[in-house]
């Protein structure tokens, strides 16, 4: 057949486009896709547009509106228009249906059948129609068709739609939604209590009776105010029998409102870490490169320390609820949960903008865990783990990990240098404790700057109470002159190289001295370097 | 170099008394490891190494490992910080000129551990929390320091204490200039006339080298043979300057 040959033809050119995918990756980036860095502004703009005309629509009530508030609501309907027709063409793919269709008939060797494919494509478009999001978009839509004018109410459907784009609202109602079956218990028995207490209220208080309730539907409004504890007082019962109907009404009133009140406060409290958990990843949505520290045990603490000293963004996992509360003390960004769970570390953005990861907990088992997931969710991620043990370095390096720590094997040399030499462990323990003013710090040489070309001899190091350990340079480089000098990675390190040794830009300075002496000479380097490009 | 071969008692058959104990044994040392802890010492036991077990509380027992006797240094490596406090007070009151090395589980217990009485406190999870921070964002620091001074081979870090007769008695430490000489840099000077403690060699004051003093010097292995073997007290006049 011509028409479904065509239809499966152009079902696999859209498969093909590229344009027709960016396009269509470009239209769920807008409205649907949570993760998308425009959705907060386009959500910001409709919120806006739902605003505005529900403005107008009231404004409208007691004053004239001239002909641009026509204009304004045909823009407004047009672009609700598209951004239904939007969301109902990303909600699937209308060409992969027919290939799937196309494709399964063909393995079992049957004709295609386009109403078939026409059919499930009706299907799954139907279940966006219907889904209630979709509906209130609708309604919100309708109204402007003028010959219903009388729809003109369901345009406050568009206040509605403002649960598309805020968070806050829809956690509200997903919040209501897990306690439904607590609260239909309770509508169940407020319902039964209305129906008793309207009822006997008619009986007793009708006008005929001599009480103040013309009809059924006044002893129904009556027993809701009562029940509410609201109790306006325009209608009010005369007999003994309505009073303690009034009374027990009352009573079980306050039971219903308690008992509501219950439901939502817990529903809240249980969605508390939910909702906290969902500022943390929405905050870490703005940040780029940042690092998710696991175990925020005393290692973590000390990492997190010297990111927060040196302001770099982290967030940190533990499952212990003290622990995180004292991150969460600290201020620092916190989730409590397994960070094994890799749907956790997905949330935190570990494959996508997550920088690196630090597996620092006590448990080598979750530490190997954690690094394997972490490198099957991103082949790029910087991966720094614990070893507890030393058995555990060669499988955190197999699962995936840059460098493996163990905290232990650090302090058995440090110890070991204690009881032979306890004046340069002296040494040793202030360099990695890294406490002191006093450290290692790399100085790189800008290329084109003052030092560049010049030898060692030209620095002011003694002036400035510098000790060069050595320079780092490309593994290139000679080190003729050099008298010991060590390869390491990517770079070559030449120990103490003499005054005539020549630095090159990009080559980096090891010095050991006080942090502001090294500081100034950074300082020197970068103030000469501005004047020789003003010169 | 090293004075070799002293009496050294680990306390705490935990990970990290363990890995001390293989350090020191590799090293040379005589080690005896004990502990009180029953699931601690078999669970070393199983691994190879020999754990004694005694009570901790009981100063006998202390005495009879050595404490107080022929133990040159005490490690008081216990997972728990109490444990460490009271073991170094029981041992400083049995020998209070035993130097005491002891592990801190967290900040606070530091300064009760020198309080009662240990010579050197080490904080494992500070060293371990700045060494990852060195990896994440000095990485070329800590690569260096990986590969030589904390790496098997290549650059050592040693103290060379200053005698009466040697080449360094009597001078400047500025103008000794090891670094050509020896190519060996020198990191740090205890110069008793300013105290008794480690002093960078940052440090601007000039310092006189006298008998006592003491050395810290970065290098690689054939720079300190040749340094020691010049160090070797020679008939005066043949001074190397």
């Amino acid at each position: 057949m011509a028409v479904s040959d065509f239809v499966i033809r152009l079902a696999y050119s859209l498969e093909e486009s590229g344009a027709y995918g960016r396009a269509k990756k470009a239209a769920y980036d807008l409205l649907e896709n949570p993760h998308a860095r425009i959705r907060p502004y386009f959500d910001i703009f409709m919120m806006l547009l739902v605003l505005s005309s529900v403005f107008f629509l009231l404004y409208s009530v007691k004053h004239h509106l001239g002909a641009w508030s026509g204009y304004f609501e045909d823009m407004v309907v047009t672009l609700f228009i598209l951004e239904y027709l939007g969301r109902m063409w990303v909600y699937d793919d209308v060409h992969r249906i027919v290939i799937d269709e196309y494709e399964k008939s063909d393995l079992i060797n049957e004709p295609f059948r386009l109403s078939r494919a026409l059919w499930t494509i009706f299907r799954s478009k139907w279940n966006y129609v219907s889904s209630p999001m979709a509906i209130i978009d609708l309604l919100a839509i309708l109204p402007s068709y003028r010959p219903l004018r009388i729809l003109r109410l369901f345009l406050l459907f568009r206040l509605f739609k403002l649960f598309r784009y805020a968070h806050s609202i829809q956690q509200f109602s997903s919040v209501l939604r897990e306690k439904r079956l607590e609260l239909f218990t309770l509508f169940s028995f407020l319902m039964f209590v209305l129906l008793v207490g309207s009822s006997a209220i008619y009986l007793f208080e009708s006008r005929e009776t001599g009480g103040d309730i013309d009809g059924f539907f006044e002893g129904i409004y009556w027993a809701l105010v009562t029940l509410s504890t609201v109790g306006y007082g325009d209608i009010t019962p005369h007999t003994v029998e309505g009073r303690l109907v009034t009374m027990v009404l009352i009573i079980s009133g306050l039971g219903v409102i308690s008992f509501f009140t219950s439901i939502i406060v817990s529903a809240f409290q249980e969605k508390m870490s939910e909702v906290r958990d969902r500022r943390v990843s929405l905050l870490l949505e703005k940040k780029k490169r940042y690092t998710v520290i696991c175990g925020f045990g005393r290692v973590g603490q000390v990492v997190a320390g010297y990111l927060a000293r040196d302001k770099l963004p982290f967030v940190i996992i533990d499952a212990d609820e003290d622990a995180v509360d004292l991150a969460r003390r600290e201020g620092y960004l916190a989730v409590q949960g397994k960070a094994e769970r890799i749907g956790l570390l997905q949330t935190l953005g570990v494959g996508r903008s997550a920088g690196k990861i630090l597996c620092l907990t006590g448990d080598d088992v979750v530490n190997v865990f954690v690094t394997l997931s972490a490198r099957q969710l991103d082949d790029k991620i910087e991966i720094i783990s614990r070893a507890n043990h030393h058995q555990t370095v060669n499988k955190l390096l197999h699962a995936g990990a840059n460098h493996a720590l163990e905290p232990f094997k650090i302090v058995g040399l440090i110890a070991g240098e204690y009881v032979g030499q306890p004046v340069a462990f002296e040494a040793i323990h202030g360099i990695v404790m890294g406490e002191d003013d006093i450290r290692l710090e790399t100085i790189h040489i800008p290329p084109r700057s003052w030092l560049d070309g010049k030898t060692i001899g030209d620095l002011p190091l003694k002036e400035m109470r510098l000790i060069l350990f050595g320079v780092i340079t490309t593994l290139d480089r000679s080190s003729d002159h050099v008298r010991s000098h060590f390869d390491l990675e990517e770079q070559r390190f030449q120990f103490n190289p003499g005054a005539d040794f020549v630095l090159l830009g990009d080559d980096m300075l090891l010095v050991f001295g006080h942090q502001y002496s090294v500081l100034r000479l950074k300082q020197k380097l970068k103030i000469r370097r501005w004047r020789r490009k003003d010169a | 170099m090293r004075k070799i071969c002293k009496r050294i008692v680990v306390v705490g058959a935990t990970p990290v008394g363990l890995e001390v104990a293989r350090q020191l044994t590799q090293r040379g040392q005589a080690v005896s490891i004990v502990d009180d802890h029953k699931a601690d010492v078999d669970k070393a036991h199983s691994q190879g190494f020999a754990v004694e077990q005694i009570n901790l509380q009981d100063d006998d027992e202390l005495r009879r490992v050595g404490i107080g006797d022929d133990a040159d240094v005490l490690f008081a490596l216990h997972n728990d910080d109490a444990s460490n406090v009271f073991l170094v007070i029981s041992a400083k009151a049995i020998a209070p000129e035993l130097p005491i090395v002891s592990i801190s589980g967290s900040r606070d217990t530091i300064e009760r551990l020198y309080a009662a009485g240990a010579t050197k406190v080490i904080d494992p999870y500070r060293i371990s929390g700045y060494k990852i921070y060195e990896l994440m964002h000095r990485s070329v620091i800590a690569e260096t320091m990986e590969r030589t001074v904390f790496g098997k081979v290549d650059l050592d870090i040693a103290e060379i204490h200053v005698e009466e007769g040697s080449f360094l008695h009597g001078r400047y430490l500025d103008e000794l200039s090891l670094d050509e000489r020896y190519n060996l840099i020198v990191l740090g000077v205890v110069d008793r006339n300013f105290g008794d403690h480690l002093i960078f060699a940052t440090d601007p004051r000039r310092h006189r080298m006298d008998k006592g003093d003491v050395l810290v010097i970065i290098g690689p292995e054939d720079a300190f043979a040749r340094f020691h073997h010049d160090l070797k007290p020679e008939p005066a006049g043949e001074d190397p300057v």
